[in-house]
């Protein structure tokens, strides 16, 4: 017995020594400028934008794994693909060095809770009370949550909302599905050189970043620079191709005068705030308490919100306010309103779109089926489940929309 | 900076990491068959034939080991290491008087980091390795044979579990060494006086004095040992 087991030692021996002589080695241990071991360099050559660059940071920090271990099956245990989801944010991009304060702001944001989304959808439904109170459970990390459905309208926020949410996993999903979500990085990602093999993270967000969710409902995103969801078929056919341009999800679009500011080179972060989009800590139902930007915030205010926030681009040079763009800094003047027309007392109730959002895309008769027979993906479980809805519409237009009163105040009404 | 050369040692020189792995198990092999023998010993009443002044020297090699060992878990410089350096000192500056001397002599990770761990951990191997070789040489000899079998355990182990090297991110909480980590659960419910020094100090003293009344120190040492184990078992599963 005893020989076998020296023969079976003799035997791992060999199988060391040939290990040995397969194994990769690192020609010296990398250290980081923050004094870090970081093994990973010694094999991977990405280099992401300065701010997080390799020598200063390396990998692990963001992405997990092993940085002592040069051993690939060693080294890989744990890794994070992709370190700014929601699930692993506390750990990686909200650790306490480096954006500690950010994990829990942005989770109570509407763009990670869908929370105005939910709680409109069960009360339109019938499945809540009316009163519109603030609900916890309208949460999209409850569902995350949740072993089963519990509700028609949940159901069917679920299968046709459930991609638009900062928990949505990045790339999990096929064709334009893959490209969203991702916590932080839904935002803050754009592509990098093709020779630094990483992706490029930014405070200066693209315009494509915000429109790959805000495409629909008030179709803002879409208006904003000047196309219109379009009811057609891609038609006039030309050379045998669409004679319309279309959207990755394949609905067709068709320019119209784009808006003001886009044409002036703004985009959605110049106007919207931090505080707005990644949330100021407090937990809202309905975006309209979330967002403090207002026109008269820099058209004939000094910059200040109406919670009483800066606007970062407002700044004053010389005697004059101007606006400073956060893509390329281009300096605008500002323009304070008409001080007869706006603030006539005639139209003292008037809101500002009521007469400069001139047109608006509408969509009539929306309505909703589902067939109980067929399955459709559940994209907050990522499951294929029994019912599948389907949405459909009588019309859509680009109309002067209808004016209306919402307390005191005349704005437009939009169907969407 | 140790961690340099601990990750040096594993990831660029040849044999590197296969010679920290197998020392690794070596060194845990050395702790688990002193505690065999240990019970082996109590158990057949060798020290009815011993002089209490060689019971004694023979017995204080007992947390000598367990020093050398865990020394070896600080030099590492990893993030259990410095961790595990770091409570080990604190806990010892607990002790009056005597406290600041051992630490001075043993650990001082605090003022010189991992420089008085190392020497302890080499010089105690060393003498213990010397000292315990010639008195258990001139007994027994070992047969080659034997140390060969135990050396094919160390190095199965070492091939297929690799030894821990904890790096310093995604911690939310840290465990010490495995066989420390009773000691670490039991801080959570006493003060370190009590959890680090008094705790441990309990075998120890029933072990030196075992032949004075056996049936008693027995009965401590396995009741000892049984809360030990069942602490080691809630930290492990923590």
């Amino acid at each position: 017995m005893k020989r076998l087991v020296l023969l079976f030692g003799i035997g791992l021996l060999l199988v060391a020594l040939v290990k040995e002589g397969l194994r990769k080695r690192a020609s010296q241990v990398p250290v980081t400028t923050s004094g870090q071991v970081e093994m990973c360099l010694s094999c991977h050559q990405e280099r992401p934008e300065k701010v997080h660059s390799r020598e200063v940071i390396g990998c692990s920090p963001c992405h997990g794994g092993d940085p002592l271990r040069i051993d690939k099956h060693l080294a890989h245990r744990g890794l994070i693909k992709n370190p700014a989801d929601l699930r692993v944010v506390d750990y990686t991009c909200g650790a306490p060095s480096c954006h500690p304060e950010m994990p829990e702001r942005v989770k109570k944001s509407l763009m990670a809770t869908n929370r105005g989304i939910i709680n409109t959808l069960r009360r339109y439904w019938g499945e809540i009370p009316e009163n519109p109170r603030f609900r916890e459970e309208d949460d999209v990390a409850v569902l995350l949550n949740e072993k089963s459905v519990s509700s028609l309208a949940l159901d069917y926020f679920r299968k046709l909302c459930g991609s638009c949410h900062l928990w949505f996993e990045k790339g999990k999903f096929p064709d334009f599905l893959g490209e969203k979500g991702g916590g932080c990085v839904a935002c803050h990602l754009v592509p990098g050189p093709k020779e630094a093999k990483h992706p490029r993270l930014t405070r200066k967000i693209p315009i494509q970043n915000c429109v790959r969710c805000h495409n629909r409902s008030g179709r803002i995103g879409l208006t904003y620079q000047g196309l219109y969801e379009d009811e057609g078929y891609g038609t006039p056919y030309i050379e045998g191709d669409f004679g319309e341009p279309f959207l990755v999800d394949g609905r067709f679009v068709r320019e119209i005068p784009a808006d003001v500011h886009f044409k002036a080179g703004l985009v959605c972060i110049d106007c919207h705030l931090a505080e707005e989009t990644m949330g100021d800590g407090k937990a809202y139902t309905h975006f309209e308490e979330s967002v403090e930007i207002e026109c008269v915030t820099c058209h004939g205010g000094d910059g200040t919100t109406r919670k009483g926030r800066k606007v970062s681009g407002v700044k004053k040079q010389g005697n004059q306010l101007v606006f400073i763009t956060k893509i390329d800094a281009k300096v605008l003047p500002l323009k304070a309103p008409d001080a007869l027309k706006c603030r006539h007392k005639v139209h003292r109730r008037l809101s500002c779109q009521a007469c400069h959002a001139s047109r608006v895309p509408q969509c009539f008769g929306c309505h909703v089926r589902r067939d109980p027979r067929q399955t459709q993906l559940d994209k907050i479980s990522g499951q294929e489940t029994p019912g599948a809805w389907e949405e459909f519409r009588s019309y859509q237009r680009l109309e002067e929309p209808t004016l209306g009163l919402k307390g005191d105040k005349i704005v437009i009404l939009v169907p969407g | 900076m140790p961690l340099l050369s601990t990750v040096g040692i594993e990831g660029v020189i040849p044999f590197g990491a296969l010679f920290r792995y197998l020392h690794y198990y070596a060194a845990q092999f050395t702790f688990l068959f002193l505690f065999w023998h240990t019970t082996e010993a109590l158990w057949a009443r060798s020290y009815q034939r011993r002089h209490f002044f060689h019971w004694f020297l023979l017995t204080s090699t007992y947390p000598l080991t367990i020093l050398a060992l865990f020394t070896g878990y600080i030099v590492r410089g990893d993030e259990t290491g410095l961790s595990a350096g770091r409570i080990a000192e604190n806990l010892i500056l607990t002790l009056p008087f005597f406290g600041k001397i051992l630490n001075r002599l043993f650990f001082a990770v605090s003022e010189e980091g991992i420089h008085r761990a190392y020497i302890t951990h080499i010089f105690l191997s060393f003498v213990l390795f010397f000292l315990l070789g010639i008195w258990h040489f001139r007994l027994r000899k070992i047969k080659l044979e034997d140390l060969s079998l135990w050396a094919t355990g160390a190095l199965a182990l070492s091939l297929l579990w690799p030894p821990p090297l904890e790096a310093p991110h995604f911690q939310t909480s840290l465990k010490g060494p495995w066989f420390f980590l009773g000691i670490q659960e039991l801080l959570r419910y006493l003060p370190p006086f009590g959890a680090g020094i008094i705790f441990p100090l309990i075998p120890i003293i029933l072990l030196v004095f075992f032949p004075r009344a056996p049936k008693r120190a027995g009965w401590g040492l396995l009741l000892w040992h049984l809360f030990y184990f069942a602490l080691l078992g809630r930290g492990l599963l923590r």
